[in-house]
């Protein structure tokens, strides 16, 4: 490489003097690769593509306002004060002298990564944005096994459980969960929370191998910084919702495992309360803690009861409280359509989970959408016996006692319902059948990019139609939805419009496709007639048969070549992208056609 | 013990003065210490124990010397006697001891036959602690207490002997006595005794190593304290270095030297965006890029996906032969209860993977085009607002046995003259297509060009290393003479002028009637000069030579005075003003002729530029090149490519402007030649207008060629392509 020659005293310009490479940023910071790597993962900080790397290609560049920003770090001189307190330790221990080792090792320096978030999330929907990446890893990490080999302590994954389901709590309180998808890799969920769209992947509940190829420190600093966002973050979400942060829990419903359960119940339970006290004392104080303090009371016995209660408050309380609670109010009612749907899905319903089911994630979807649920095992609100049940969730065949008052449906039904957002007919999910197929709800806008369409997505789109159609979308009605002749009617209108259009689509672009070549006809004729009007010869006549002749041959060529025509034109790098498009949209559309075939081989052999 | 002790002390006492072995013997003795003792408490199994410890302490040598050294110092009667006294507790060791005394004695007479193992028992052989090597050779193995010789056994056969042991149950606890030539067998007892020393264990099985302790002394009777002593002071006054301590450390507390740990304070999450206030914070930071959402899965990622979804078995083994980079990293895979999914192995890997995306990738915003591809491409006016172009085959001229290489139009437009590498020149009646006149050169012609002028209808044509001016043949009488009176030369004309400097002789060709230019190297090139009078010729391997200036009417020839960068392509004239283009493989050189010098060097960036033509307004020129670009150069605006036309897949072999349309043509080895719309607007801040407008296909490729040379017709929007395969074509409008 040439080296430009810089005379002495001479500043660095241009990229040089905005970029250093990775070993320059250590150097110039003292410290050791594996710290800087922590501290890169807390504060957020990423290499910089240079548009000249000035040392190669093979090196890692930092611009130097993100190094000056960690060398101003108090991190850096907390680690070093920790590192010299690990030397004493040590020599303490050496020296057999346990009692100072034990002090200092109590005595040693924490990091606290407050700030830092403060930092790189100033406002609270900044943290929100970026949390799918947290949720993520802090549900990995509640499922992982604590392994000493792998500096998983047992601490940090009882950590990690509790958070997961402190946020799950919240969700389900609130009813901020949009989508579930169950895939191969894991379960997805899907909550808006303050205008922010967050998705994260929890692993299926079995043992999760960590592989060698893993660098788990690295790892390991994330989870740090993650459990502390995410820390912050339950804080401020539970604070919103009027609720003491960190929850105490039934220590009984903890030691079963269902602390989802604990959590929703305190959730529940507290936040009742503080929203509206005399709601809470006009409903039963019973332990059913999941009936919803609006539940069965209509509009204006609500409003009623807010201005009893206002008037109630009033001489009581001061001014300041008083619109406090005004802006409570007004706040529950500001729920936005979205979120009335899904707390409305599973009104009036009652679930029970079979041993089988996965009962953490049901545990947390089912009281998301206003469900009400149980499951077998000690410390369950309600039994298997109970006949307000009206699902229940098994996966395998029933052995024990069947109940004629309830219907038995699979697990996936209850995604699917979510996700469609309309309770399905169970017919199809009904125990030892093979279900429908689990679609992802994340595929929204197919249709406009002309991809394949699964046919389930037009049966469910038919029923959602079928559904807001109906007055009152009854649950529990929606396998007779079926049967309904009004229902097949309007399936039939809904029908008989899509084929209109189809058909409409299809002409138009018959018409199309004939005026196109029409119009090129047309050219080709007027090339060849054109030479009869101007004057130059007799000779032409057998010019024109010839180029008539040529021109049936090769309309296709020239149907290309004006294709191609502006190609010339183009300059190199636009000319490339074009390409580049060509190809990907080639390749997207080889992906439908053949997945079209196989549809189309696989109807065949059914017949 | 203490009785073997003392035994050893009184075995000391007697070998003090004669050996100097005591030191050694006597830890050996120590060593079988508690062997001895368990064989003096143990009075059934003394004697053999005794024998297999000398024998397995691997000390047996000095044992045995010790013993024969008593033996043949006779007895120590006055000690004896003592010991016995002494010993009193044990009476088996007594009597053990009163036994070797006795056989001590009984030895001197019994001597070789007792085969008694015991310990005090002197061994047969008396040859003492010497190799036995010395005696390997020898009949016998030694010598008994009188002296005599022990006979060695016989030898046993060894398969004789492994048969007899393999038959004898005790047999391993056999072993061979080398010293005395006996095999000697354990007892069971003896065996064990030996497993249990080898394990470390006392050899007894009776014996206690931890006895209870017994507190011989009791206090509970006595009536006096161990001690008289009275009660120390010290017991009863406070301690004055403790207060003084005490002291010290109370006001190290008040003074605030020593701080105690303070309780922990408990760093839980608090409300740490209290007043949303940081909306309105900017940091000064640099431009914050979050990271990518990672991508939401599509119904092929369902554990129960769409069955067409589900690859079938084919594609799955398929998928091993592809690329690492093709091969779909997910199998969508189908399961029909959710209970059935397995966990996903790729799981931490992946969310590894993703962590170090987070910190290890440079972030940059990208811009993705969510266009339709076709927006990109510019938008062209109309084709049809352009006509007339040339868009279809017309006539075909065929007659050529070879290449044409290439051709010129006339500049009535009536007759067209072609050159092939077939050796011959055709003339042939546009119109018509038919074949006026044909030339035999002899040599692959490489260029031909007419005249521009249309009262003098003579053919340059150059072929090898000539140039030569044929007369066409058309036209009147008068316009014949004066082409005849112009194309005569002096056949002594060479001889004069300056032959030397000049590498171009001028002759007169009879054969063909015609003027020849013979060049030094071979001619690829001929350019007329509009008004007809001067022609340049280009021999690319001519180096300073390689462009010469003709003048046909007084037969001179001049070289240019420049010197050439790089290897000369083409040469042209400037249309209206007396310029001249001299192209190279690399750059355009555009000299005056008249002032002599250089005017402008254009820069084509082209690798090997292959043709050149300059607009008739003569401040345009376009450059074809071999990599199939042409440049299209504004010599006002710059000496770069004013626009750089990637068209031809394969090499360009000509371009050319039409002289009153504004058309520009090209044509190249992949068989094809383009059409272009080239306007010049007179307005001088107006850029030129290039439109692509129709390719030319029709001619074949033959040995990888195609169309070699194209012309416009002078008037007309007609253009003439030269093939490969020996055609030439008229594409009319």
């Amino acid at each position: 490489m040439v080296k430009h020659y810089r005379p002495p005293g001479k500043k660095k310009e241009g990229n040089a003097a905005k970029y250093v490479t990775r070993s320059q940023a250590l150097k110039l910071l003292q410290i050791s690769l594996p710290l800087f790597r922590r501290l890169c993962i807390f504060k957020g900080i990423t290499p910089r593509e240079p548009k000249k790397k000035f040392k190669g290609t093979h090196h890692t560049y930092y611009h130097v306002k993100d190094i000056a920003f960690l060398h101003h770090e108090p991190l850096v001189e907390i680690h070093r004060t920790i590192r010299t307190h690990e030397k004493k330790i040590k020599k303490a221990e050496a020296k057999k002298n346990l009692e100072r080792a034990n002090k200092l090792r109590e005595q040693t320096p924490k990091i606290r990564l407050d700030r830092i978030i403060k930092e790189r999330y100033p406002r609270f929907v900044d943290a929100l944005g970026e949390l799918d990446d947290c949720l993520t890893t802090v549900h990995l990490f509640a499922a992982l096994p604590a392994l000493e080999s792998k500096k998983i302590d047992v601490e940090s994954v009882h950590r990690c459980r509790r958070l997961a389901h402190e946020w799950q709590a919240f969700l389900s309180r609130t009813h901020k969960l949009r989508k579930t998808f169950v895939s191969v890799k894991g379960i997805y969920y899907q909550a808006q929370v303050e205008g922010q769209t967050i998705t994260w992947i929890t692993p299926h509940p079995l043992q999760q191998v960590v592989p060698d190829t893993v660098d788990i420190t690295t790892m390991l600093n994330f989870l740090q910084f993650y459990e502390t966002l995410l820390g912050f973050v339950n804080f401020h979400l539970y604070h919103s919702i009027n609720l003491k942060y960190p929850p105490i829990l039934d220590p009984r419903l903890e030691a079963l495992a269902a602390d989802l359960y604990a959590l929703s119940r305190y959730v529940n339970t507290s936040a009742r309360p503080s929203i509206t006290n005399s709601e809470a004392d006009h409903l039963d104080g019973s332990d059913e803690v999941e009936v919803k303090e609006n539940e069965g009371q209509t509009e204006d016995e609500k409003s009623k009861l807010r201005l009893a209660q206002l008037q109630h408050q009033l001489p009581s309380n001061e001014p300041g409280s008083l619109m406090h609670l005004v802006e409570d109010i007004s706040g529950e009612d500001e729920e936005d359509q979205d979120t009335k749907e899904c707390k409305n899905l599973f009104k009036n319903m009652k679930f029970f989970l079979s041993r089988e089911v996965p009962r953490e994630s049901l545990l947390f979807v089912i009281p998301a959408f206003g469900g009400t649920v149980s499951w077998e095992g000690e410390g369950a609100p309600f039994g298997e016996s109970d006949q307000s049940i009206t699902h229940q969730v098994v996966d395998r065949e029933v052995q024990g006692h069947l109940f004629f008052s309830r219907e038995y449906v699979q697990p996936q039904w209850i995604y699917d319902c979510v996700n469609a957002r309309i309770i399905l007919p169970t017919e199809d999910y009904m125990v030892g059948r093979i279900p429908p197929p689990h679609l992802s709800p994340f595929v929204v806008d197919n249709e406009e990019e002309g991809a394949y369409v699964p046919d389930y997505v037009k049966t469910i789109k038919r029923l959602q139609n079928a559904a807001r159609k109906e007055v009152l979308p009854l649950p529990g009605v929606g396998k007779e939805d079926l049967g309904d002749p009004q229902n097949l009617l309007v399936e039939g209108i809904n029908d008989r419009a899509e084929a209109n259009e189809a058909a409409q689509r299809k002409e138009k672009m018959k018409m199309l496709e004939q005026q196109y070549h029409d119009e090129l006809k047309k050219e080709l004729q007027g090339a060849a007639y054109t030479p009869m009007g101007s004057n130059v010869g007799e000779q032409t006549c057998a010019g024109e048969i010839k180029t008539g002749e040529e021109s049936t041959s090769n309309i296709k060529q020239n149907v290309e070549d004006s294709a191609n025509m502006p190609l010339v034109m183009m300059s190199r790098r636009k000319r490339k992208l074009l390409e580049a498009m060509q190809i990907s949209n080639e390749r997207k559309r080889a992906a439908n056609d053949l997945i079209k075939q196989r549809k189309k081989k696989l109807e065949e052999s059914k017949r | 013990m203490k009785s073997k002790m003392k035994k050893d002390s009184k075995f000391d006492e007697e070998f003090q003065k004669s050996q100097q072995l005591t030191v050694e013997s006597d830890s050996d003795f120590g060593y079988e210490d508690s062997s001895q003792d368990y064989g003096s408490e143990d009075s059934y199994a003394s004697s053999e124990f005794e024998d297999g410890d000398s024998s397995s302490s691997g000390d047996e040598d000095h044992l045995g010397d010790d013993n024969s050294k008593d033996a043949e110092a006779g007895k120590g009667g006055p000690s004896k006697d003592e010991d016995f006294t002494y010993t009193g507790g044990s009476l088996a060791l007594g009597v053990a001891n009163d036994q070797e005394d006795g056989s001590g004695d009984s030895e001197i007479h019994q001597g070789v036959e007792t085969d008694s193992s015991e310990d005090e028992v002197a061994p047969r052989n008396t040859i003492g602690d010497v190799p036995l090597k010395w005696y390997e050779d020898e009949p016998h193995i030694g010598y008994d207490v009188k002296g005599k010789r022990i006979l060695k056994r016989e030898k046993q056969d060894k398969l004789d002997s492994f048969l007899a042991s393999a038959d004898d149950p005790s047999s391993w606890r056999k072993f061979y006595d080398e010293v005395n030539d006996e095999v000697v067998e354990l007892t069971k007892e003896e065996a064990k005794v030996i497993s249990k020393m080898i394990k470390g264990h006392a050899p007894h099985s009776h014996f206690d190593p931890y006895p209870d302790y017994v507190d011989w002394f009791k206090w509970d009777d006595a009536i006096h304290p161990l001690s008289n002593a009275p009660e120390p002071k010290r017991r009863f006054i406070p301690s004055k270095w403790e207060a003084r301590k005490v002291v010290r450390y109370v006001r190290a507390i008040r003074k605030g030297l020593i701080t105690f740990d303070k309780p922990k304070e408990e760093d839980g999450p608090y409300l740490l965006w209290g007043n949303d206030s940081g909306s309105t914070e900017k940091s000064n930071h640099l431009a914050y890029i979050p990271a990518p959402k990672p991508k939401v899965p599509g119904h092929e990622e369902s554990y129960n996906p769409p069955l067409e979804y589900i690859p079938t078995q084919e594609e799955i083994n398929s998928y091993q032969l592809m690329d690492d980079e093709d091969r779909p990293k997910f199998i969508p895979k189908r399961f029909t209860c959710l209970r059935s999914i397995p966990a996903y192995e790729n799981y931490v890997q992946e969310r590894f993977d993703r962590c170090l995306d987070l910190f290890l990738c440079p972030r940059v915003r990208k811009k993705r085009l969510h266009v339709d591809p076709d927006s990109l491409k510019p938008k062209l006016p109309s084709r049809k607002d352009l006509k007339p172009y040339p868009m279809a085959c017309y006539i075909e001229y065929k007659g050529h046995e070879d290449a044409v290489t290439s051709i010129s139009v006339e500049a009535s437009g009536q007759w067209m003259a072609s050159g092939s590498s077939d050796g011959t020149v055709r003339i042939w009646d546009v119109p018509t297509g038919r074949c006026l006149r044909r030339w035999e050169i002899g040599e692959a012609i490489t260029c031909v060009a007419w005249n521009p002028l249309s009262d003098m209808r003579i053919l340059a044509v150059s072929a090898g290393q000539d140039v030569l001016m044929l007369n066409a043949g058309l036209g009147d009488e008068e316009e014949q003479k004066k082409i005849r009176e112009l194309l005569y030369v002096e056949p002594s004309a060479p001889d004069n002028s300056d032959g030397k400097t000049l590498s171009v002789s001028w002759h007169q060709d009879d054969k063909h009637e015609a003027l020849k230019l013979k060049h030094l190297k071979t001619v690829t090139a001929v350019e007329w000069h509009r008004k007809g009078d001067y022609f340049s010729s280009v021999m690319p391997a001519g180096e300073s030579r390689a462009v010469l200036i003709h003048q046909l009417s007084k037969k001179f020839t001049q070289m240019l005075p420049y010197r050439l960068h790089g290897l000369a392509v083409r040469s042209t004239f400037h249309p209206t003003r007396s310029f001249f283009f001299i192209c190279t493989k690399k750059t355009v050189r555009v000299y005056d002729l008249l002032k002599k010098k250089l005017i402008k060097k254009l820069d084509t960036g082209l690798h090997e530029a292959s043709s050149i033509a300059v607009h008739p307004g003569g401040d345009n020129l376009i450059v074809g090149s071999k990599e199939g670009k042409m440049c299209w150069f504004d010599m006002d605006l710059s000496s770069k490519p004013y626009r750089v036309l990637k068209c031809h897949p394969k090499d360009i072999n000509n371009v050319v402007f039409h002289r009153t349309y504004p058309l520009f043509a090209s044509c190249s080895d992949d068989s094809t030649a383009y059409i272009f719309h080239g306007m010049v607007y007179s307005d001088p801040n107006q850029d030129p207008l290039i439109v692509p407008l129709e390719i030319l296909r029709g001619h074949a490729s033959s040995n990888g060629r195609g169309i070699l040379d194209c012309k416009f017709h002078p008037s007309l929007p007609w253009l003439f392509t030269a093939g490969a395969d020996k055609v030439i074509k008229l594409y009319c409008h």
